[in-house]
């Protein structure tokens, strides 16, 4: 079964090194513009969701705003885990101690996953995502 | 994870931070490997990538002093013995790393 | 004969090449891989490594003498081999 691609959005709107958020179908998803190769990935953090769009891109490589997971645009994988809010023993001012270890508590079962990406080509200066 | 893939990544973020140091990887390539491979494990276990030769205090500011790259933080001492302490980096002009002995702060005059 | 003690990373293969040194020329020895130890010997471990002005693995004791870092020519020379 071939895929069916649709129109995204134009080239131009992405510049190299940029990303754009956009919705598709009822799908949240990110265009990435790595030096002139298009990617699509999903627009959610497959740690916790945060709007990757709002990271940031160094090659093929997004960093996540929310914890620092960092994920290879060409393929989704997931390379790193996030970075631990209680990052040694350092002692957490006391309005806001008890709720960041709390916070810190939750996330140790928080799972980071991998994100899927989109088929991507470009024609006639738009990108096209297949669905 | 990804062992493999986030060596990798590891690798195109590390380059680009230690070249303008005038640094460059070690070219024992061995070595490289088995220590970027440390490294990920030690950021699999903490969050970050930490040396894996290092003392690691649970010390927030003393901790930040040995995250890869660390040069930034050991300048003086690792451009006198032209090479970090884990050796995964030496000075640009280095042919045999072998020739690097591994030198403390104290051996070579700093404090 | 001197009594030898070492500091150790698991991580660190200059800390391997250590334990080699000594396994290989027949030298008792003890070691300690920080990482891998509790909370109050990390402590010790620490200490000492910070009297010593010393930040990196291997540490190793030979007797009273102290050397930081892998350098077998200086190993030998406090053992006198």
């Amino acid at each position: 079964m071939t895929e069916k691609f649709v129109r995204a959005i134009s080239a131009s709107e992405v510049t190299s090194g940029g990303m754009k958020a956009i919705e598709l179908d009822g799908n949240e998803i990110v265009i990435c513009n790595c030096g002139g190769k298009y990617y699509a990935i999903q627009r959610r953090c497959g740690h916790m969701n945060a709007p990757l769009e709002k990271g940031t891109l160094d090659g093929t490589y997004l960093t996540c705003p929310m914890h620092c997971v960092q994920f290879d645009v060409t393929n989704g994988e997931a390379l790193s885990g996030p970075v631990p809010p209680d990052f040694g023993q350092e002692i957490p001012s006391p309005m806001f101690g008890e709720y960041l270890q709390n916070i810190g508590m939750l996330m140790k079962d928080v799972r980071t996953e991998s994100i899927r990406t989109y088929a991507t080509k470009l024609e006639s200066g738009w990108v096209l995502i297949a669905l | 994870m990804n062992i493999q893939s986030r060596k990798k990544a590891l690798r195109y973020f590390f380059e680009k931070v230690v070249g303008p140091l005038g640094f460059k990887f070690t070219p024992d390539a061995d070595l490289v490997e088995f220590l970027l491979e440390q490294e990920v494990i030690l950021e699999g276990k903490h969050g970050i990538p930490f040396c894996p030769c290092q003392l690691l205090r649970h010390d927030r500011t003393r901790d930040m002093q040995i995250v890869c790259p660390c040069i930034p933080f050991h300048r003086k001492h690792f451009d006198i013995i032209k090479r970090c302490w884990c050796g995964l980096f030496v000075h640009k002009d280095v042919l045999d790393p072998s020739k690097l002995p591994q030198l403390s702060p104290k051996e070579v005059g700093l404090d | 004969m001197k009594k030898i003690i070492v500091y150790t990373l698991s991580t660190c293969p200059w800390c391997r090449k250590t334990k080699k040194f000594f396994a290989e020329h027949n030298i008792p020895f003890t070691y300690i891989d920080y990482d891998l130890a509790d909370e109050a010997t990390q402590k010790k471990i620490s200490n000492e490594l910070d009297a010593a002005g010393a930040t990196g693995f291997p540490f190793v004791k030979i007797g009273e003498e102290v050397i930081s870092g892998y350098q077998p020519e200086r190993y030998s020379s406090a053992l006198g081999i």
